[in-house]
């Protein structure tokens, strides 16, 4: 049986006395679409960065195909083969949208550190990268300078970005938020559609969104995983319900 | 959607290998380089047209550091310097120890040693970017430069290391006893530098440091490690400074402690910003500017480095694109063909802007001369007229013009904004 | 022995002095991230304005006002220059500091011209205050010890124990909750940038007559002060107090004893070459402890950065 995407075992993150993640087991099957949901401050985001390598965790162990990757680099993780969104976009402003998507292919297409070549004198690199745009229809775009584009067109650039090399586990990092339900809902499709035969985890407040893409849902509350199910179990579960309905600020839904 | 069909068309995925639209700006500065000496032939101004070439080549080395790897460096003269100490050394063995090495080659080795000392000081000085780069930068360089005067075998102590270039074999029947000799030798390693470094930036790695620059996070979440990208930029940079320190011990035969100091780390630094970091061209027209103001004014003042200063804070403040940037932001008036509106506006405002710059300037000169010079002293000349600064007339006209013409600008300053915006307007009517 | 409690002595001056300098650096730079590259030279304007004071009314006035203008000029440098240069981020703030440096020294020459200006201690204080065999030490350098402690304890007081203490170091980390709660953080950040350069003209004031008065003073102390705090650490004041310290005794230590090298590498077992000058390392074999005096801070940071890269007390990820 191959390894789990992505496995959490007890792992722990605190910042200072504050314990943001207090012990959380999570498996990641391959080509398993997972969703990440909770109450504001639950620490979904802080989750996110402890798999991503932004931080490193205070106990425990997080393993990207059956490899721990506990407080290891960004970089050294990502060419393990998981790419990561922004939930603030995080893109490359001052450049073109071609050059942003081509600066996601050249690590995976082996250009690494090199000077000797010219980046644009490389058809495979070129073509690849009007492939990629093409996949999130941006190709309309190509030679608009990033800062300038609308907000969902910068998401999507950014969602681009994220899978131009070819990570096999996608972390999307709240892909919809800001926007309104006709961006949503491209953004579904958009994400369905180069996400196929890959590994998804997102963290997401629209409910429509977790329940049209995900398999499973993960319910964080306050650092801990109170219940990780298909969706119509977790939308049954007491406790889920509890957490949701029990604490009254969470008035989004 | 029918774009696919429209993308592959657009696609050149057979490009050729040699675009002319591309290498014309380089052939034309190729042309120019060529026929420069043939306008300008006197020693003087060989000179100068040297120093502007070595100067281009480090502030171009710089910008590959601050432009594009957002990395700014006090110290980065110490790889100039180093390199150019390196290179007289080797004249010296060629002079006295009978070393084969032809001076067209000397440059190399040049950029060989600033790249050695870039690995050494890159290894540990580019973990972080920002302000604690900068604080390295400027320990490592003053350690650099303080180190000189007591490493005497290498770098001469105060009076530096002096050599001589035509003692090498010769090149083509060159001695490189002349100034134009080696002013070719100057204007080839320029060319070939500067289209090195304008490659490098077209190469994956040069593309990485612009990501890298912008926004490191999210470079790191495309593959590659921050900390080799900048170190791989500051090596690079290191070599080419080391290019130019090798063209500088060929120009003057001569290096000190003062090309290793915070003092030309700074003028680089300036050099660079003045034209501009967001531009390929902007250390050039940077170095040009500088070069010309630095000549050209400390001939007719003693306070050009007041002037420069204040040129180089108000270009920080209001102007952070520099020059390059001035320039680049009437391209898009160019393009919607409004450029004549703006020309209008800035010729009438021309003649109350230069009198008022003329008369702040002379105000500080009359001050300058009036507080400064001998004893007895009391005649100045300025603009052809000699005056005594001492007396309260000069003082009032300078005031009242200064006021007159800063009150003119004021009021004309609206119609500029104005001109301005129209230039820039793209929309139904007008 | 008694040589050793002079260089103690002389060291406490030179580092309390540096750590004048550093304190008011270390203020402005965890309060508002931007390191204040222009801060010597602030430094070298209190010295300047308080020669100028002097001039028509003596030292004591110079005191008192010299720091009180220079606080006024960094103040309004702080409204109308860096606050511009702000939205640009830290980078276009240093250069911005760094051509400030540059001008306030053209400034300077333009006025005064580039020779020494007399300034010179207070004729109050112009005796010696006790001697340590043979060796005289003048009541003026004990004047500058306690200055220094002096204006050490008001800042460490004010920052811990009164209100707008707390509210700046609030600011340091949240600005943007501060300012919600009603605070002027803008205001507060022109006032911290200041009573910084307030402080680093107050150690003008009173080093100019000991280290003298020049145009190129501020750039003699410049870059050893960012050496300083690098190694005590960014944004620490208790590691600003440590590294200075440190910095001054070994300035002290280092340039009164005459340490050869030669003799050092001998007593290893090196041969001393007969003839010096052919030799490629004369250099080493000529080399004393005071001429290598001035880079041992440039060594030390070196050292530290690539064992400590935080400095001995440093907290802050800048």
């Amino acid at each position: 049986m191959s390894p789990a995407a992505i496995e959490l075992r007890n792992v722990k993150k605190n910042f200072g006395l504050a314990e943001i993640i207090r012990g959380v087991d999570l498996s990641l099957a391959k080509g398993e679409r997972h969703a990440i949901i909770g109450p504001n401050g639950a620490g979904k985001s802080t989750l996110f960065n402890l798999i991503t390598g932004k931080w490193g965790v205070s106990a425990g162990s997080v393993k990207v195909h059956g490899e721990s990757v506990e407080n290891q680099k960004p970089y050294a993780i990502n060419r393990r083969g998981l790419s990561r969104s922004f939930q603030i976009t995080n893109i490359f402003p001052k450049m073109t949208v071609f050059e942003n998507i081509r600066c996601g292919l050249l690590w995976t297409m082996g250009y690494k550190y090199s000077f000797w070549t010219l980046v644009n004198r490389q058809p495979k690199l070129t073509e690849r990268t009007n492939e990629i745009l093409e996949q999130i229809n941006m190709s309309s775009k190509r030679n608009e300078i990033a800062g300038v584009l609308t907000y969902a067109e910068q998401r999507a650039l950014e969602i681009g970005i994220t899978i131009a090399g070819g990570a096999d586990i996608i972390m999307l990092d709240e892909p919809t938020a800001g926007m309104s339900h006709s961006e949503t809902d491209y953004m579904v499709e958009l994400i369905r559609g180069v996400t196929e035969n890959k590994t998804l985890v997102m963290v997401e407040h629209d409910m429509g969104v977790v329940f049209d893409l995900a398999d499973k849902i993960s319910v964080l509350v306050y650092g801990k995983i109170i219940a990780s199910d298909t969706p119509e179990n977790v939308r049954a579960d007491v406790k889920v319900q509890e957490a949701y309905l029990g604490t009254a600020a969470d008035a989004e839904y | 959607m029918t774009v696919a069909k429209e993308s592959s068309a657009v696609t050149n995925t057979r490009m050729p290998w040699f675009n002319i639209s591309q290498a014309m700006p380089w052939i034309m500065a190729i042309g120019f380089l060529l026929v420069l000496p043939v306008m300008f032939a006197s020693g003087s101004a060989l000179t100068i047209m040297n120093q502007m070439a070595i100067t281009i080549i480090f502030a171009l080395s710089y910008n590959m550091l601050l432009g594009q790897g957002g990395m700014l460096s006090f110290g980065h003269a110490v790889y100039m310097g180093l390199g150019g100490f390196f290179c007289v050394h080797l004249m010296n063995m060629v002079e006295y120890d009978n070393l084969w090495l032809p001076l067209p080659f000397l440059p190399v080795f040049g950029g060989l040693f600033g790249l050695i000392f870039a690995i050494l000081i890159g290894s540990f000085s580019t973990g972080r970017a920002g302000t604690v780069f900068a604080m390295i930068s400027l320990g490592v360089g003053e350690l650099i430069a303080a180190s000189s005067i007591i490493v005497v075998a290498f770098f001469g102590g105060e009076e530096g290391i002096s050599g001589d270039r035509t003692m090498g074999p010769s090149t083509f029947g060159l001695d490189f006893a002349s100034q134009l000799e080696v002013y070719y030798l100057t204007a080839v390693w320029l060319v070939i530098s500067a289209l090195a470094m304008f490659l490098f930036s077209l190469t994956p790695i040069g593309r990485i440091a612009n990501a890298v620059r912008d926004n490191a996070e999210r470079a790191e979440f495309l593959g590659y490690s921050q900390r080799h990208v900048r170190f791989i930029s500051f090596c690079a940079s290191g070599f080419f400074a080391g290019i130019a320190g090798g063209l500088f011990a060929i120009n003057f035969e001569i290096l000190t402690e003062e090309n290793l100091n915070l003092a030309t780390s700074g003028s680089i630094l300036l050099i660079t910003f003045l034209g501009g970091v967001g531009f390929f061209i902007g250390p050039i027209i940077g170095a040009i500017v500088f070069t010309l103001l630095q000549t050209v004014l400390s001939l007719y003042t003693e306070i050009w480095q007041l002037y420069v200063g204040t040129l180089f804070l108000l270009t920080v403040m209001f102007f952070p694109y520099g020059l390059t940037g001035l320039i680049a932001m009437h391209i898009r008036p160019y393009k919607l063909g409004k450029i004549s509106m703006l020309y209008q506006s800035y010729l009438r405002m021309s003649v109350p802007a230069i009198v008022c710059i003329l008369s702040l300037f002379s105000l500080l000169e009359i001050t300058f001369h009036a507080r400064h010079a001998a004893i007895g002293e009391e005649q100045m000349r300025l603009f052809w007229i000699s005056f005594n600064s001492h007396s309260i007339l000069p003082w009032l006209v300078v005031i009242a013009l200064a006021l007159g013409s800063g009150w003119m600008v004021k009021s004309l300053a609206p119609d500029i904004k104005e001109a301005w915006d129209e230039a820039n307007y793209v929309g139904p009517g007008k | 022995m008694e040589l050793v409690v002079v260089n103690i002595l002389d060291g406490l001056v030179t580092g309390l002095l540096l750590f004048m300098l550093c304190s008011g650096l270390t203020l402005i730079f965890s309060m508002m991230g931007v390191l204040n590259f222009a801060h010597s030279s602030f430094y070298m304007l209190g010295a300047y304005f308080a020669y100028q004071i002097s001039t028509y009314t003596g030292f004591w006035a110079g005191l008192i006002f010299a720091p009180i203008l220079v606080g006024i000029v960094g103040a309004l440098v702080e409204r109308y220059g860096l606050r511009r240069v702000h939205q640009y981020g830290h980078v276009p703030e240093l250069i911005f500091t760094f051509g400030l440096a540059l001008l306030i020294e053209e400034i300077v020459q333009f006025f005064f011209g580039s020779n020494q200006m007399a300034y010179d201690e207070p004729h109050s204080l112009d005796f010696t205050a006790f001697s340590i065999a043979g060796n005289a030490f003048p009541a003026y350098k004990v004047f500058m010890i306690f200055m220094a402690m002096a204006i050490f304890m008001v800042l460490l007081y004010i920052l811990t124990r009164t209100r707008i203490g707390l509210i700046i170091q609030a600011s340091l980390s949240y600005p943007n909750t501060v300012q919600n709660l009603g605070h002027n953080v803008p205001l507060v950040f022109m006032g911290v940038f200041g009573v910084g350069t307030a402080l680093a003209g107050l150690a003008g004031v009173i080093a100019g007559p000991v280290l003298g008065t020049f145009p190129g003073m501020a750039t003699v102390l410049g870059s050893i002060v960012f050496v300083t705090i690098v190694i005590g650490g960014l944004g620490s004041l208790w590691g600003a107090l440590v590294a200075s310290l440190l910095i001054g005794w070994i300035q002290t230590f280092s340039a009164s004893y005459h340490v050869v090298f030669s003799d050092m590498l001998e007593s290893i077992g090196f041969t001393k070459p007969v003839i010096i000058e052919d030799s490629m390392l004369r250099d080493l074999w000529t080399l004393t402890l005071s001429q290598i005096g001035p880079i041992l801070p440039f060594l030390l940071m070196v050292l530290v950065l690539a064992f400590r890269p935080q400095g001995l007390f440093g907290k802050r990820e800048s």
